[in-house]
């Protein structure tokens, strides 16, 4: 065997673990779903097995009759959950940044102890931290609890079952995963190009917007990729802080599955859901394809 | 040269903490005028705070005392970017997102140039540094001489009142390095800028600049032209910084008019001309510069005086033969040969040579507590 064959088996042999894993747990259980979402659903659940569009119809608006109706509050709940997601991921960046260029900027020693730090919270039950959250949230919460002693108990308000109460528990959730790819970016950023920009005249605000955010745009791009995509599924925050009124995509389909036992809509729904995140991740590729072949 | 002084430090003193708890000064009261269109360089090994001293004018660092006075007015709260002066950084730190007719034109956009006047300007500098037909490529298209040749035309175009220049030529291999001085030089003599340049290596302080302040400890030890530094050092440091150099210590006796002789502890004589305010008695080094020892191989012939050594080793280097011997109480000296072509060497390791010099050459140098 030539060498270049050597290396070419060598890197399928490296591969197959992973790949293998990926086809019998990611991509046949997807392709399940997705022919699910175009068969009729079965009387007590499950399904039958023939051509059925009318899944789609519910929220695209191409009823059957009036056995499967079309309701506009299937498309309102998906579309609340793009835009909570989107403030998710807005306040996650907002937040992390400034924190991720501290750390990048701390002795070597203390940089790994306050990444150390960031990971903490994954040691814990995710269930748990939410169910922590409902008790400073909720109307006689640490939080109300607190602003009463500071002497502002006329601010005290009930977060709990609201937008706000789901936006922070999934910030808080989903913090760690934009914290970790934007402090990878920001920390490759050279302190010297950050100098040269000062030097060639640019106020730190110029130098900002010249140099670190064009530069550190991958890893923005990064974070709020994997922070998007989980905020705008997520149900279990949701149920826990936004109860029965704040409904999400991720609720939804949850109830279809479980609730309502209606498979096939369940599938439809997260299909709707999974082409609305490519649609959205091809676009951001293909800006970033086109514009890399410019620099 | 206009003589007119351009940037004025004075006292100027930086400490950092060691991480024993101590501290250390990376300068130390240093008083240097910076004139305006010169070459001037600040020399020394790593440590000697010539980086530090580049840092303070370019507003990287702060001053623990002392000022650096622009035109006379304090740059103390002028913040780097509000300096009128720019640098080409060591690693020459190019946008790596930015093509390099936007490099260049970076200065003037963030100072909203007009477009126009912006692309015309951006034109010339990169005509200047030779790279007219580079402005669309990205920084890594381009190989280190010419990502350097776009530091300078970064630097330039914004028309700076003073050009600092890091380590310029470190980045560089050899060749390229010695091809580049020359250019430093005639590009600072065509577009009238002062260039401010620091490097730990002399023999490119020699070539580029009309000046050089040589650095050691935080402190500038001596400054003065090229040949000033090089014929006429102030102490041991400078001398055995600047050139190769035979430092042979002993006791000054003077003679009349300048004149006298160094006297070894063994006993050896080493004549010197021209020495001005040395006391009679005092310890002294003599500096023989290797070019002006001339071996002579049978001792015959020598005009002036001379030294009997014995030839340790010879070391032929191209151009030059480098003859090490050493006197007879065993201080070592060196000394330069010219090649010449199709010669055999007439200096076995372990022959008697007698080096001849002028007493005009040598160059005494006060022994104080260094």
């Amino acid at each position: 065997m030539s060498v270049a064959a050597h290396a070419r088996w060598r890197r399928r042999a490296l591969l197959a673990p992973a790949g293998l894993l990926l086809a019998a747990a990611f991509v046949g259980p997807l392709l399940l779903v997705a022919s699910f979402s175009v068969l009729e659903p079965g009387l007590y659940g499950g399904v039958e097995w023939h051509w059925y569009p009318y899944n789609f119809g519910r929220v695209l608006g191409a009823p059957l009759g009036d056995v499967e109706e079309f309701d506009a509050a299937y498309a309102t709940t998906l579309a609340r959950s793009v835009k909570l997601a989107l403030l998710v991921t807005l306040v996650s960046v907002a937040v992390c940044y400034p924190a991720a260029w501290w750390v990048s900027r701390l002795p070597p020693r203390r940089r790994a102890l306050a990444l150390f730090v960031v990971t903490l919270p994954f040691f814990a039950n995710l269930i748990v931290r939410v169910y922590a959250w409902m008790l400073i949230l909720r109307p006689t919460g640490v939080l109300n609890l607190v602003l009463a002693a500071l002497g502002a108990g006329d601010a005290a308000t009930d977060l709990m079952y609201t937008e706000a109460a789901v936006v922070i528990g999934l910030v808080y959730v989903l913090l760690p995963f934009m914290f970790l790819p934007l402090y990878a970016s920001i920390e490759k950023l050279d302190p010297a190009l950050l100098a040269a920009s000062r030097d060639l005249g640019a106020t730190p605000a110029q130098t900002f917007v010249r140099v670190a955010l064009p530069l550190t745009l991958p890893g923005i791009v990064g974070g709020a990729a994997i922070v998007f995509i989980p905020a705008l599924g997520n149900f279990v925050v949701p149920s826990l802080l936004g109860g029965s009124k704040v409904m999400l995509a991720g609720n939804l389909i949850e109830q279809q599955f479980l609730a309502a036992r209606n498979w096939p809509f369940g599938a439809a729904l997260a299909m709707l859901l999974l082409a609305f995140v490519l649609v959205v991740m091809l676009a951001a590729a293909w800006r970033r394809g086109t514009r890399g072949a410019v620099a | 040269m206009a003589a007119s002084v351009l940037l004025s430090i004075t006292g100027a003193t930086r400490r950092f903490r060691t991480p024993e708890g101590g501290s250390v000064h990376a300068l130390d009261a240093v008083d240097l005028d910076v004139r305006g269109n010169e070459f001037l360089t600040l020399l020394g090994p790593s440590g000697c705070g010539k980086t530090t001293l580049l840092k303070a004018i370019a507003g990287f660092e702060d001053l623990d005392a002392g000022d650096i006075r622009l035109d006379g007015a304090s740059l103390r709260d002028v913040p780097a970017h509000r300096r009128p002066f720019n640098t080409v950084f060591q690693s020459y730190a190019l946008f790596p997102h930015l093509s390099v007719a936007d490099n260049v034109g970076y200065g003037l956009d963030v100072a909203r140039v007009p477009r126009a006047e912006r692309d015309r300007r951006v034109a010339e500098a990169l005509a200047r540094v030779g790279l007219e037909a580079m402005g669309r490529r990205a920084p890594r298209q381009l190989s280190g001489g010419q990502q350097q040749r776009v530091a300078l035309a970064r630097a330039l175009v914004n028309r700076p009142r003073l050009l600092l220049l890091d380590e310029p030529l470190s980045a560089l291999d050899r060749h390229l390095r010695q091809a580049m001085q020359g250019e430093l030089k005639a590009l600072q003599h065509d577009v009238g800028i002062t260039f401010l340049v620091v490097t730990h290596d002399q023999e490119e302080a020699l070539a580029m600049s009309d000046r050089i302040a040589v650095m050691h400890a935080g402190r500038v030890r001596q400054l003065g032209t090229p040949a000033e530094i090089y014929d006429t050092p102030v102490d041991r440091f400078v001398a055995g910084f600047v050139g190769a150099s035979n430092l042979v210590r002993g006791t000054w006796r003077s003679t009349a008019h300048g004149g006298g002789c160094v006297t070894t502890p063994a006993g050896i004589d080493i004549h010197a001309e021209g020495v001005a305010s040395i006391a009679n008695g005092a310890t002294v080094d003599a500096l023989l510069r290797p070019e002006q020892l001339s071996p002579i191989a049978d001792g015959a012939g020598a005009a002036g005086p001379t030294l009997a050594a014995t030839v340790a080793s010879t070391v032929f280097v191209g151009p030059d033969v480098h003859l090490h011997a050493h006197l007879a109480d065993g201080t070592p000296l060196q000394a330069l040969l010219r090649h010449a072509r199709g010669q055999a060497l007439p200096f076995a390791v372990g022959a008697r040579v007698v080096l001849a010099y002028r007493p005009a050459a040598v160059h005494v140098i006060a022994a104080q507590a260094t």
